[in-house]
């Protein structure tokens, strides 16, 4: 794929980026979650254009993110709302101790393209494993754990809330106008997809094996 | 422990996840189509096998698990077919309207409900033909529409075997199988889930001939492989990881074996996966014992049914989630708002200071042209304390130019101006912290009727209040007697003063300069001593306010000829850039290192900072498209400023202010001002007979 001088791509080439991106991701990276490419459109009623949609994986562990027994709601106390008549003990089930009620961390991770932009853009949520939706003040501490100071202090890396284009809910997202400036500079393979996803990915901790890099 | 020995079969209990989704959904059902009918809804769960060895996999809700809220039917149960990381489960949600409601459902008797069903499914052989109906499940919820709150509790009936199945030899697939099993195994699990039509059916038989070619058969095929005598095992989509237990499908399915096929020895298969593909060392099989009574054979009465799911922290109890920092729209307007300033702040400007903006109070005295123009811009810094204090009702004439009123606050006599634009400013952004203050300002030349003397102290000594409570002040009224009692309060209150002025085409926005007897203020050379200057002798003249220039007091203004006389008639484009040219200079002076006492800046000032200059005035004119940034120091016989006035005002308080305003002259007589027109008059001026030698222009 020919290098754009100016650090941008098109939609077709967006797509045939995300292709080869997620087979090298599944033949260098079989342990970490996989990306799927979603087919989705944006004008209703119209079939849906196998080219049009997005990267994503979902349910990602984060490298370093610290499983910690957070302070649950006091909400919960309140609602303590007990099957009073069911006095039956059950000796067939489980009862799991405290190490597996610890609220595991999780992302989904999607990489859309921008048409305005011209380049991809990642939107990420996180949750707890049980659904509950991640603050952007824990998503940070999940990322400063990971982050090199380069990326920190960056000019490069700023995280708004905004509407995800496709599902229509808010979502994180990198902000995509320093991303044209930077791939100008980063370009450093034939892939723009993992050119781009070297630096981003830095930002959640998950690092290119170094035979995608070639 | 000896694999041999038998041991009571631990079930892992299914682990509940519901995507943001789901919420949305039934948040847009309930406010669309459902209102307060509590009918029971059929859903749909979803629930693959494990993949990975040290997570267990969970029960998951999405927004596809509800009826499309177009879809008619919307309590007819429907089929959705699932793939192979989704095997779709049937379901039921009861949704309450209230809390009380949530709390005092009976929830044994719906987890009974829902057990019968599946019992039944057991007995009539619905099994066989769609085995996911083993794992019927409920959930009840209460969803609060206006916290965006939700309550929530699952419940996964299972059949009790009692006394309970027992188990042994329970080992990784890959030490049971032998090498030829495993391989044609493995070969047909992978077609298993490869082939839509049965990637999503969550339970199967497993039967091995003797020549060890293991394949993988539906449920409705036991009799048949019974007749062929082939050793069978009985397979399941198993979502635990766990090396010794396994997951909670077992329960019901060894419910159905006993009652169905009548085996009481029943060797178990767990399917989990890798990678896609089945992983027989995180796969189990085992040999479970069931005890078979007459009971469980014929009987028609349920058994003992167990299976709500226990809450984070343990307990049987609901689960509770809260939605509102992504559904409620407040929220997401704040987060909104802040955007672009965090946006201009990380590409621009890194020195912008967003937390001493948004703390910033900010008091508009006028809530008309000017007003209604400022408080726009001040909201979009991000400013989010304004009052705005004025005593008038909006009228037709008003909408037109006066950006936060429409037709409908002219309507029934008007409503008062400071509310109808506090409403306004509360539409555009709800965070604002906007208040009204319907209020007169007291003016000079307009003298008091003993009847109303003491509303107009009452008036004084709130606008006192105001301005101390403040830390920007803007004068944004349109007849300069108005503009004099704030000023004077501001001065002695030493706070940042921004005037705003239109003339018909021409305007002026200037900063007032710091109070006469702040601190550093030398009283003796009328200069300050600033805290941080260009200068080294660290004196810099005190800055004018609005009436420095004037040689005449402010009195009433019908025959006087200034600046913002019957500015009614102004060109509307006037407003807008006086009023923007006042916020921004209001900005630079929150940023300048010397805030109230930064001295004039000019364009090619050394000092610049990274907002750019600050001047001292600006006068602009629309007739030549054309702006002058100005100075003007403080003049020692200003009426409103100056430390003659102040010090009175300080000594005698409202007295002063009330005798101010009664007696036209008295400002003028105390500043000097007399002494200085007299002096002037005493000049023989051969061309000024009949006119006042004293009809000095602005």
């Amino acid at each position: 794929m020919a290098a754009r001088g100016d650090g941008t791509l098109s939609s077709t080439e967006f797509y045939l980026a995300a292709s080869a991106f997620s087979d090298q991701w599944r033949k260098f990276n079989a342990s970490s979650s996989q990306w799927k490419w979603v087919p989705c459109h944006r004008r209703p009623l119209t079939s849906i254009n196998q080219e049009e949609g997005y990267l994503s994986s979902e349910n990602v562990v984060l490298p370093t993110s610290i499983e910690e027994v957070r302070c649950e709601d006091d909400v919960g106390e309140n609602d303590e709302c007990s099957c009073s008549e069911d006095c039956f003990i059950d000796d067939a089930v489980l009862i799991q101790n405290g190490d597996s009620m610890r609220r595991q961390r999780l992302y989904d991770l999607h990489i859309v393209y921008s048409a305005s932009y011209m380049v991809p853009v990642l939107f990420f949520r996180g949750y707890y494993s049980d659904g509950q939706p991640l603050l952007l003040d824990d998503i940070r501490k999940d990322l400063s754990a990971n982050m090199t100071e380069l990326l920190t202090e960056s000019q490069w890396t700023f995280i708004t809330q905004e509407e995800h284009p496709l599902l229509n809910r808010p979502w994180f997202t990198l902000h995509p106008c320093g991303t044209s400036d930077w791939m100008k500079l980063l370009r450093s393979h034939d892939n723009y997809l993992t050119s781009w996803f070297s630096l981003v990915g830095q930002v959640f901790g998950l690092k290119l094996p170094l035979e995608m890099l070639k | 422990m000896d694999p041999g020995q038998r041991s009571i079969l631990q079930f892992a209990p299914f682990q509940s996840v519901v995507d943001e989704g789901f919420w949305h959904r039934l948040s847009s059902l309930k406010l669309n189509r459902l209102g307060i009918d509590e009918t029971p809804i059929s859903i749909t769960g979803f629930y693959a096998p494990c993949s990975h060895n040290m997570v267990s996999n969970r029960f998951t809700l999405v927004a596809d698990s509800l009826p499309d809220e177009s879809s008619k039917e919307a309590f007819l149960p429907e089929i959705k077919r699932g793939n192979r990381s989704r095997c779709p489960v049937p379901g039921i949600l009861y949704n309450t309207n209230t809390l009380e409601g949530f709390q005092s459902l009976d929830k044994q008797k719906l987890m009974k409900i829902e057990a019968k069903k599946i019992f039944d499914d057991i007995c009539s052989g619905k099994v066989e033909e769609d085995p996911s109906v083993l794992l019927r499940f409920l959930l009840i919820s209460f969803v609060d529409l206006k916290k965006w709150t939700f309550h929530y509790w699952f419940a996964f009936p299972a059949l009790v075997l009692d006394p309970p199945a027992t188990v042994s030899n329970l080992m990784p697939a890959s030490e049971w199988f032998s090498k030829e099993e495993l391989e044609s195994l493995k070969d047909s699990c992978k077609n298993w889930r490869a082939t839509s039509s049965t990637t999503d059916i969550p339970f199967f038989l497993v039967s091995i001939p003797s020549n060890s070619s293991a394949t993988i058969r539906h449920l409705s095929a036991f009799d048949e492989c019974l007749r062929d005598g082939h050793q069978l095992l009985f397979g399941f989509y198993d979502h635990c990881h766990l090396p010794k237990n396994s997951g909670w499908p077992l329960r019901n399915f060894l419910w159905f074996i006993a009652r169905r096929c009548k085996l009481q020895k029943i060797i178990f298969f767990c399917y989990r996966e890798k990678h896609g593909f089945a992983d027989m060392e995180l796969s189990l099989v085992g040999e479970a014992s069931v005890s078979i009574s007459q009971d469980l054979l014929k009987h028609q009465d349920l058994p003992n049914i167990v299976g709500w799911e226990l809450n984070n922290r343990g307990k049987k109890a609901a689960r509770f989630i809260s939605l509102a920092e992504t559904m409620d729209p407040t929220r997401l307007a704040i987060a909104a708002a802040d955007l672009n300033l965090k946006l201009m702040r990380w590409r621009q400007l890194p020195s912008l200071d967003l937390n001493t903006l948004s703390s910033t109070k900010c008091l508009l005295i006028g809530a008309g042209t000017l007003g209604c123009q400022v408080a726009r811009t001040l909201m979009a810094w991000g400013v989010h304390n304004i009052t705005l204090v004025d005593s008038g009702k909006v009228s037709m004439s008003n909408p037109l130019r006066q950006s936060l009123y429409t037709l409908d606050d002219c309507l029934n006599g008007g409503e008062y101006k400071a509310t109808a634009a506090v409403k306004s400013l509360t539409r555009i952004y709800p965070a604002v912290r906007a208040e009204p203050v319907i209020m007169a300002v007291p003016m000079p030349g307009h003298p008091v009727p003993s009847t109303e003397e003491s509303t107009v102290l009452e008036d004084c000594r709130k606008l006192q209040d105001l301005i101390s409570s403040h830390d920007v002040v803007f004068l944004l009224t349109d007849t300069r007697e108005s503009r004099w009692l704030p000023s004077l309060l501001c001065a002695d209150a030493n706070k940042i003063t921004i005037t705003a002025a239109l003339g018909f085409d021409s305007f002026l926005v200037m900063r007032h300069g710091a109070g006469p007897l702040s601190n550093t203020y030398d009283i003796e050379t009328n200069t300050l001593n600033c805290a941080s200057t260009e200068r080294d002798s660290g004196r810099v003249q005190r800055l004018g306010c609005y009436f420095c220039n004037d040689v005449v007091a402010p009195i009433d203004s019908t025959s006087n000829r200034t600046l913002d006389q019957q500015c009614t008639v102004t060109r509307p484009g006037l407003a807008p850039i006086a009023s923007s040219l006042a916020v921004e200079l209001v900005v630079g002076i929150l940023h300048h290192p010397s805030g109230i006492f930064a001295g004039a800046e000019f364009c090619n000032s050394n000092e610049q900072q990274p907002l750019g200059i600050l001047p001292h005035q600006i006068r602009g004119s629309i007739s030549q498209f054309s702006q002058m940034n100005l100075v003007g120091h403080a003049s020692n016989t200003c009426t409103a400023c100056s430390s003659v006035v102040v010090s009175q005002y300080r000594n005698r308080g409202l007295d002063f202010v009330v005798e101010a305003i009664n007696h036209p002259t008295y400002l003028e007589d105390i500043t000097g001002l007399t002494d200085l027109i007299n002096s002037a008059n005493s000049f023989d001026l051969d061309w000024a007979d009949d006119d006042q030698a004293a009809d000095i222009e602005d």
